[in-house]
Parts: structure tokens; sequence; C-alpha cells
């Protein structure tokens, strides 16, 4: 009793909940990882000075000829933009009720699709780019209406079809790659024609190179479209009612099939522009056998930014500083690089806590403070 | 006659509420006591602390004389308590005399080495029990085909079997047919008999007259008193627990119906491949009340899904306001003229975890003003919810913007009630509706019902209560086994004929 009182005083009521659960995790997280990183005698300051500094966010005592915090912000920005396209499309599919784990795979789909059609062309890229956005959010769009459809139709659930298919893109894809576009030197695909890039290569701005992706705006306008979408329009009314209560959104007359379709459609169309901004944009080849971990990534941030759209904007922000930092950490305190990755399991583990903290803050409120107000438990809970 | 059970000073609080404030109460070896209160009142707080489900902040309870603190459920059983909870506990696919023992079986050795169960010595033993309280049942009868009046004897039979002196029932007639009661009443006279004390949570006030010995009275987590059931009246007692006189309520005045509204013809439904609903056929009229009286799960629930399109009909026709409904989608019921109150207001009637003020609009948020070209205008909600928590008389914390989740059932209902009320249809479906609801909110929606009835609207009620239909019907169908037997006006039926309708005595 005590721990929730306690519990319940750190984190408010349930609006500022919002923010102070994610908030209370990354604390925790820092701390732990604080201590493990004391036990393997690095200071955590430095440690964790140094993740900003890689990423581009504190400067580095000293840069390589021709690059500075400039250029390392604009990498990290380049990242930033497919994982926020993949945790806001896990977002919607969690706003009606659906787990898409299968980002990865949609994302690998579209931007093959689109490497193959616009990436080796040679359109101008004021045709090309956004032949590529419309291209990759069509294709991630049709494999999110396919999964959606098996669930809706035919009731197969949409964790198994999309972690198949996952599995059937990633191969088929690495056979077309193998086979046609493959690059003997570098084991990946032909690097993509620089006129369909989503991001400005090489640009100079004052004494930095640095790329410029300035894709970026459209995700954090996706971000806001998508919680006006949520939160005000009819349609998206309809989506959360589908996902969080299916049976009484029957009774009212919302059809559930045609809004799991309507949210994995949506779902699948975000993760596509992931696609498409993380293969021809940041990465700018396509890689064989290879499933992009940023598609399994994005859950976890999706949880972590609370499943809203601003709140995923934000974690994606800080996920991806986490794991741009690592490289440089781990050559300035002489860790693994899987340190950061530690670092960012524990931020998860306790955002994931977070869920759980709620819950027991909460629950603990409405049964206690009504203790016979539900006689009649639903008949789910049996 | 010595205390068994001292209940000294006992204060249980939650965040926000004080559930039992300083209650003491004795309650006598070999007595039934009726515990009284309306939802909220801090009764099944009291029984839990006693079962052990949850601990008291200050106060001691002593049994037998000694002080003790129940720390779990396991540890009330061991110092014979029992409680019957008004859901019950048990196995589906095992045997009632499985269920009896599970937790206390006797392992004998087969051959001295192989572990089995005696289940012999179990048969015996229960039979043995079964006789001597008068309890029929078969043992060796699987839990999912037992009615559930077998299942609750099978309840009682297992504190019988683990010994237990005190019994807690925990609203215990709240689902079964009269007949059924008064077997169940009997059942507890003659546990009385054999020096049993049994405790009685309930709010229905005729039972507790007609059994109980004396009756402590709760009101919001106080203790009002504790009386002598022979010397107060049902009036009293009911005063006592709301807090004011309460008036009774009186069946409707006969008046004259309107067109028909609902015209139901040989209707069929099946779910799952069962069939639940068969050759169904009557009509409700404007201004009329037609009830479905019933024991639960004898298709009524069906029957009213089928009429707003959540079932498909296998068979037949429905005609709303002479249009033919049988295959429409359940939104252009709802345009044409139909509203519907579900029985399970958590899983179907409300999305807990929207606003109040949305949860209010479910029934129209899809239209003008409410939504404009797509887009949806939140304070249209919020003066919309404004006007239906004033009319209503809905308590919510934070008002329109409270989350439905921590709202009080009797609370939620209201929000249900006046929105689809407030849909003014011709045709209002109401499942229940005042299913686990204490007297004030009862009263109130009976209240809101009579008040659309005299307004001109076909009702169609299904209540497991026979009181909420002898006080609302104009006319009563009893439903069994899928079909409706007999329908006739309200004042054409007695109470014990409903009964033998609803048990499939008479057809």
């Amino acid at each position: 009793m005590k721990v929730k009182r306690i519990l319940r005083l750190i984190v408010g009521n349930e609006k500022q909940q919002a923010y102070t659960v994610p908030l209370l995790a990354i604390l925790c997280s820092l701390i732990v990882s604080s201590i493990l990183l004391l036990f393997m005698g690095r200071n955590p300051i430095t440690a964790f000075q140094s993740i900003l500094a890689g990423a581009g966010v504190l400067p580095r005592p000293n840069y390589a000829g021709g690059r500075g915090m400039f250029t390392d912000i604009m990498m990290t920005l380049s990242e930033l933009t497919p994982m926020i396209f993949a945790s806001l499309a896990v977002t919607v599919a969690f706003k009606g009720g659906l787990f898409n784990i299968g980002i990865s795979g949609q994302m690998l789909f579209s931007g093959f699709i689109a490497t193959v059609l616009i990436g080796y062309s040679e359109l101008p890229s004021y045709i090309a780019m956004p032949l590529v956005i419309i291209i990759g959010t069509l294709c991630g769009a049709f494999i999110g209406a396919l999964i959606g459809l098996l669930k809706a139709k035919f009731n197969i659930n949409e964790v198994v079809s999309s972690i198949m298919l996952n599995y059937i893109i990633m191969y088929i894809i690495s056979f077309f790659i193998q086979t046609r576009f493959i690059d003997p030197i570098t084991r990946q695909s032909v690097e993509i024609n620089s006129s369909a890039r989503l991001v400005l290569q090489n640009v100079q701005v004052g004494p930095y190179r640095a790329v410029i992706p300035f894709f970026i705006i459209l995700a954090i306008a996706a971000a806001f479209a998508l919680r006006f979408f949520l939160n005000r329009t009819r349609a998206g009314f309809d989506l959360r009612a589908v996902g969080l209560n299916s049976r009484a959104a029957r009774y009212l007359g919302i059809k559930p099939q045609l809004n799991i379709m309507v949210a994995m459609i949506i779902s699948g169309a975000l993760a596509g522009l992931a696609g498409v901004t993380h293969y021809l944009g940041f990465q700018g080849a396509m890689p064989t056998r290879e499933l992009v971990g940023t598609g399994f990534d994005a859950i976890a941030v999706a949880l972590l930014g609370n499943v809203s759209p601003i709140g995923s904007l934000f974690a994606s922000v800080l996920i991806t500083i986490i794991s741009r930092g690592t490289t440089y950490m781990s050559s300035i305190l002489d860790v693994q690089r899987e340190i950061a990755q530690v670092i960012t399991g524990f931020i998860l583990l306790f955002s994931a806590c977070g869920a759980f903290i709620k819950q027991v803050v909460n629950t603990s409120d409405v049964v206690t403070a009504e203790p016979e107000a539900d006689d009649v438990p639903t008949e789910e809970g049996e | 006659m010595e205390n068994i059970i001292e209940i000294k000073n006992i204060t249980k609080c939650f965040p926000g509420i004080i559930a039992n404030n300083n209650i003491s109460l004795e309650i006598r070896r070999g007595e039934i006591y009726a515990l009284l209160g309306e939802n909220g009142a801090g009764k099944s707080t009291l029984m839990n602390l006693l079962f052990g489900l949850y601990e008291p902040d200050s106060g001691q309870i002593f049994l037998r004389g000694e002080p003790v603190n129940i720390s779990s459920p396991a540890f009330a059983s061991s110092l014979s308590i029992g409680m019957v909870h008004q859901h019950f506990r048990l196995v589906e696919e095992f045997t009632i005399a499985e269920n009896i023992v599970l937790g206390t079986e006797t392992i004998k050795r087969f051959l001295g080495i192989l572990p089995y169960v005696d289940m012999k010595t179990v048969s015996k033993k229960i039979s043995e029990l079964s006789k001597s309280y008068g309890l029929d049942v078969d043992p060796d009868m699987k839990v999912s085909q037992a009615s559930v009046s077998v299942r609750q004897r099978a309840e009682i039979l297992k504190m019988l079997y683990r010994e237990a002196e005190i019994l807690i029932f925990d609203e215990p007639t709240a689902m079964l047919a009269p007949q059924e009661i008064d077997y169940l009443l009997q059942i507890m006279k003659n546990l009385r008999e054999q020096g049993k004390t049994i405790i009685l949570i309930t709010h229905k006030l005729n039972e507790v007259k007609h059994i109980a010995d004396r009756c402590g009275i709760l009101n919001r987590g106080n203790l009002v008193g504790v009386y002598d059931v022979a010397d107060t009246s049902v009036e009293k007692m009911a005063a006592y627990m709301v807090g004011r006189e309460l008036e009774d309520e009186k069946p409707p005045s006969k008046h004259d119906f309107g067109e028909v509204i609902l015209d139901v013809k040989n209707l069929s439904v099946s779910k799952q491949g069962t069939s639940c609903v068969n050759d169904v056929s009557f009509c409700v009229r404007a201004g009329e009340v037609f009830a479905v009286a019933g024991v639960d799960g004898n298709g009524q629930i069906e029957l009213a899904d089928a009429i707003f399109g959540l079932l498909e009909a296998t068979g037949g026709s429905i005609t709303l306001l002479g249009q033919d409904i049988t295959n429409a989608a359940t939104r252009e019921r709802v345009e044409t003229g139909m509203s519907y109150v579900p029985e399970d207001r958590h899983s179907v009637g409300l999305i807990l975890d929207f606003l109040l003020q949305q949860n209010l609009a479910l029934r129209r948020y899809y239209q003008k003003p409410f939504s404009k070209h797509g887009i949806l205008n939140d304070s249209i909600f919020e003066s919309f919810a404004d006007g239906l928590i004033d009319k209503y008389d809905i308590r919510c914390g934070r008002g329109a913007v409270t989350v439905t989740r921590s709202m009080s059932g009797g609370n939620q209902q209201k929000a249900i009630v006046a929105r689809e009320i407030e849909k003014d249809s011709k045709l209002m479906i109401f499942v229940q509706p005042t299913r686990g609801l204490d007297i004030g909110a009862i009263r109130a929606i009976h209240e809101h019902i009579m008040n659309v009835r005299a307004e001109g609207h076909a009702i169609f009620l299904i209540s497991m209560e026979l009181d909420e239909i002898t006080v609302l019907a104009d006319t009563i169908g009893v439903m069994y086994e899928g079909r409706i037997n007999r329908i006739a006006p309200a004042s054409e039926l007695t109470t014990d004929e409903i009964g033998e309708y609803m048990m499939g005595v008479k057809t």
C-alpha cells in the first residue's frame, strides 16, 4: 500500500502520467546504467556526454576534416526520419487494436520496389523524389492491406501473418537483389542513384559537409497529422473505438472489419515511408537477407512514447540519439558498443514497467475507490 | 447465545473513500445474520475483511472470543469460514464431486506406490452431507451441465465439506428463479438448524424478512443499526438502507396502446451453431412495455441481440415501424428508430477508456453538429454531455471529461440509459437495465422507463428479476429454452405462474 501511495505521488493523475511515467522510466534506466558503468570502472557522466556528442547534440573535442557537429546531427536526423515513421506505424496499429510487427518487412518491400522502379532510373530528382515517396506509401499500404484483409476476412492473427510476411518478403527480395542488382564488393545492391535519394548528399554548409535529410519535416508533419486524425476526426474516433472495445463498436454500428483494414493500411503506408526514407535516404542501398532493426525498435519506441503520435516523436528522438552516439561512446570509454544497447534496453525495460506502474496505480484507484461498483464482472474477465 | 464473531471498531479506507467507518458487529452462533446495504455501502468490503481478502486499517476481529488476524482466504478457511461468491468458483470440466474436493484431496496409494484420489470415500461423504442438509445434487454430474442453482448447491457443499461453521453468502439469489430461491432459503434454514452461522449479503428485503434473525444495515460505510428482523418492517429496512423513505413502486396504470412498432414473426437465431431462439413471434406497440421473463440463458439475450442486428436471424422476420429490417445493419436499425441498453455495460455498452462525453455521444457523434465533414467538434460533445449529466443525475468526478472507467457501476449504467433514451427512438430495448445496481439507481432507471412509456415509445424489456418485471410490464412473455411459451397482459399472470413457465413446468 505504501509503495502504491508513493508511486501515485510521483506519477500524478492519469493525465500527468502521459509524461511522468516515461520520464520516470528514463530516469530509472539512467541510474541503473550508471551503476553498471561504475562497476565497469567508467565515469557515467562521460559516457552520457559522449553519447550526446556522438549523436551531434554536444560538440566533440575534435573532428576529422570537413566534419563537425552539424555533420553528426544531420546524420542523426537522417536516421531519425525512418524511426519516426515506423513508430507512428506501430502507434496507429495499436490504436486500432492491432500489433503490426511486420514493419521491417513492409519497409523492405517498399524500399525495394522504389529502388527498382526509380532508384536506378535517370529521372531528375524533382520527379524521382515524389515518385519514391508515392511508391513507398502505396507499397507499404498494400502489404498492410494484405495483413488487414487476412485479419478482417479470415480472422488470421496479424502478428503471425506479419511475421511470416517479414520472412517471405526478405527472402524473395534477397533473391532478386542477389541475382539482378548485386554489387560484388559491398555485397549489397548497387548503390541507388543520388537523384532518387531522399537526402541531399555532400552538401557544403559553411565549413562542413553533411547530408541534409529534409524529409524529416514530412515525418514530423505526419506525427501531427496522425494526431489530428486519431483525436479529431470521425474516422479516427471509429478506429479508436474498435481498438479499445470491438464488441462495443459492433453494438454502436461501427464495422470492426472495415476499421481493421483502415488501421493496417495507414500503418503499412507509414511503414512504407519509413522504408523509403531508410533505404533510399539514410542507407543508399538495399541489403540482402537482412531486416532492418528500426521496424522492431519502433514497437518499443511507440510504447515508450505512450502509444501516442507526439509521444512517439519524442521517443524516436531519444532512442535514435542513443543508437547514433554508441560508436563514439565506445571509442571514448573503451567499452563494447553493446553497452549502448544495454542502456537502450534498460530504457525500454523500464518503460514496459511504466505500463505496469500505471496499471498498479490506476486500478487500485478504481477497484478500491468503488469496491462494490463492479458487482458484474465482464464475461471476458472470467 | 454466545457471539461467534465480534468485529470491533473496524475501519478500512481506500484512497478517497472510507469503505468501513468504525464498524462494530456481533454475530451469534447459529443465527442468520443479514447484511443489508446499497452498492458501495461497504458490505462486500466488510465480508472481504472477514474472508481475508483485505486487512483492516484499524480495529480487530474476534473469532470465538479470540483475536485473529485473517490474512488470507486459505487462513479464513482453516478457521472454518466459508464464502459462496456471487460468481461461482467452479471448474467447468470437472464433476461436482471433483470440484468439492479440489485442494483437499485425500491421496491414497494403489499397491502402496501409485498415488490416486480416493473418490469413493469422497462421493460417500458428499451424499451424506447432501442428505443431512437437504441439498440435492448428483456428485458425478459435470459442472458444465449443471444449472445455476445446482452449481450454487455445489458451492455450499464445498464449504460444508471443508467443515465451515460460518457461511457467507454474497447475493445468492441474484440469478435464481422464484422456486429456486424458495429452495435455497429452505436450505439456509436447514443449515441454521444444524448449528451453522450464516451471513447473508443482499439487498433484497423480502428474503431478509423471510429468513434472517437479525440484520445489520450499512449506509455509505457506516453502520446504521442492527435490528431484529421480526420487529422491523420491510419499509423501515428500506428507509434505513437508503437513508430516506421510499414509496412503493406500483405496476403501470392501464392505458391504450398505439400502433405496432416492432413486429417479430417466427424468429429463429443460432449462436455458434446452437439454436438459441426458436420460432418466436410477438409485437410491441407504442406506449407498451413488453417484458420477457426467464431464467438466465434461455435465449432472451440472443433474442434482443438479433432484434438489434448483433446476431443474424436464421429464420423469420423483424419489422420495425413497417420497415423490414431482418437483414439491416445495426446503424441502419438505430436510424430507423431503435435504442438498446445492453446487458453487459462494461464490454458492450461503453468504451471504458473513452471520456464520459464521448460515451454519451456514441449514438450521435457521426452526425451534425457533432461531426462536420468528418471533423469532430469537441465543444458540442461537452455541452451535450453537460446537459445529460444534469438531466440524468450522472455523478462523475470531473464532469464531461471524466474517464468512464473511473465511474461507479450505477453511474455508468445511468450514462448508457441517458444516451439511449436521448436518441428518442420509437423502440427502446432494455436488457437487464438494473442488474447489480442499488435501490436508488434502480428507482431512477425505472422512472426513466416509465417516462418514455408515457411519451408513447415502445419498450422491449428483458429482465431476470421478476420484481422488476411486475412493476414495469404491461405485457409479459415468458421464455424457456428459446421459445416464448406464454404471452399475456401482466394483470393476468401471477408470480407463481410466471415462475412455472420460467422453469418449463408449464408450456
